[in-house]
């Protein structure tokens, strides 16, 4: 009863994520067909929001990856899981705070290993998955997106530079409707799969699945509705501020972004790499707009992102040590992390509160 | 630990040869795709109709192409790796 009721805690907690995640993200993937005028915002919202769902679906080698390629899934236990979620879910909302551009995936990853280095030491990590699969990939994923960006958008303008700039734009708009559902697409694939990934971990530390066992299907469409639900939701919020946050390009700088954010984040998919697609979108929109002029890129934005690159997994891994202490004081049972959940419910209402009483947001009318 | 043998070196060319291609071709096929419907209507307006029709071509590969380009990504995504 009592292992059933942490399972039930750690698989709300790891869809609350989910739609954090979702929620988080949704600029990154619409926010260049609004600014373009590709597509409104309220039907690029509801868009992005279907393709994530149905991005789920496509693969599962991402959750393979997080189930059992970065932590040792016979030591962890469901408390390490709950740990480490909440590492990310808390760093994931200092910086939605602070408005820095961290990754949730990095924050989930950098949580679970925290949680599981202070609970079973090093050989609850393995440290060539996290290397071999995450870091590296998290390094090269941005920086080959920030280059295919920018020799499309060469190419592109190669093609077309010299027609009449009406036509060649209104085509560049219907053609990011289809590279910003591939955008959103491989969104849905790569992120909602870090859940599933997590969740199907979960189940096999508390003995509901075999170790090596696939993701159910149950965790696939929850995992996937939480996502697209955060993703529309966070689509609100980000229609009312998107006025003050967008880079201006044109609509072929933002067919060549999109193409080459969801090239790199659907190859890394197939291949089961776990990254941040914040970072891979932001690395192809850097590259679409310094091809045209590199002065045109906010490059203190791009230091910024890697600032919080570097923070996020110690961070988050700091949190969900720290977390998974304090869950242990109440015993190895669901009291610990009801308490814990109890705590943030209220310290995420507080932040909530305490953030929209900070300045009115842009209308979309005004943006 | 080696860094050389911890990375998954067939993975990681794997992703970079694939998203040049994907990224890459998409855009030039779509960019094809808009010379030759642009041109094709330039042309035929000013009565040039045999010209129209090569650039009507390029247009038709060109979109073939990126849709065609889509399609495959969809299906190697669904396929097991």
């Amino acid at each position: 009863m009592d292992s059933d009721a942490i399972v039930v805690i750690v698989v709300a907690t790891a869809l609350a994520f989910d739609f954090t995640n979702g929620f988080h993200d949704t600029a990154n993937v619409v926010a260049t067909s609004i600014s373009t005028r590709a597509m409104n915002p309220r039907l690029a919202v509801i868009y992005a929001a279907i393709l994530n769902f149905v991005g789920a679906f496509l693969s599962l080698a991402v959750a393979a990856t997080i189930a059992s390629g970065i932590v040792e899934a016979d030591l962890i236990t469901p408390q390490i899981v709950f740990g480490g979620l909440v590492g990310a879910i808390a760093w994931n909302l200092i910086t939605w705070y602070f408005g820095l551009p961290s990754s949730s995936s990095h924050a989930l990853i950098g949580g679970v290993v925290g949680a599981a280095l202070v609970a079973e030491g090093t050989d609850a990590v393995i440290s060539d998955g996290l290397i071999g699969k995450v870091a590296v990939p998290a390094l090269v994923a941005p920086i080959l997106a920030f280059v295919v960006g920018g020799l499309a958008i060469l190419i592109a303008y190669r093609l077309v530079g010299r027609l009449r700039p009406g036509p060649v734009t209104r085509g560049f708009r219907i053609g990011q409707v289809l590279s910003g559902g591939m955008l959103a697409l491989a969104h849905g694939t790569n992120d909602a799969q870090k859940t599933m990934g997590v969740i199907t971990l979960a189940l096999i530390a508390n003995g509901n699945l075999d170790s090596g066992a696939t993701t159910p299907d149950w965790v696939i469409v929850s995992a996937a509705s939480a996502i697209a639900l955060g993703t529309y939701f966070g689509g609100w919020r980000i229609i009312r501020t998107m006025g003050s946050r967008i880079i201006k390009m044109d609509a072929a700088q933002g067919f060549a972004a999109q193409g080459a954010g969801a090239a790199v984040i659907l190859a890394s998919t197939h291949v089961g790499f776990p990254l941040s697609t914040t970072h891979t979108i932001s690395g192809a929109v850097m590259g679409a707009g310094a091809a045209k002029r590199f002065s045109a890129v906010r490059w203190g934005v791009a230091g910024n992102i890697v600032v919080a690159w570097v923070l996020t997994l110690p961070a988050a891994a700091g949190i969900g040590a720290v977390t998974y202490g304090i869950t242990r004081v109440f015993g190895t049972g669901a009291v610990g992390p009801a308490v814990v959940s109890v705590l943030i419910l209220i310290a995420v209402g507080a932040a909530f509160a305490r953030r929209l009483q900070q300045g009115s947001p842009i209308t979309a009318a005004e943006s | 630990m080696r860094l050389g043998t911890v990375v998954e070196w067939g993975d990681l060319l794997q992703v970079v040869w694939s998203s040049l291609v994907a990224g890459l071709g998409v855009t030039f096929a779509f960019s094809l795709t808009l010379l030759g419907a642009t041109r094709a209507v330039d042309l035929r307006r000013d009565g040039h109709a045999g010209a129209a029709s090569v650039f009507a071509v390029v247009m038709v590969v060109g979109l073939i192409a990126t849709a065609a380009a889509i399609v495959f990504g969809i299906v190697v995504m669904t396929s097991k790796n």
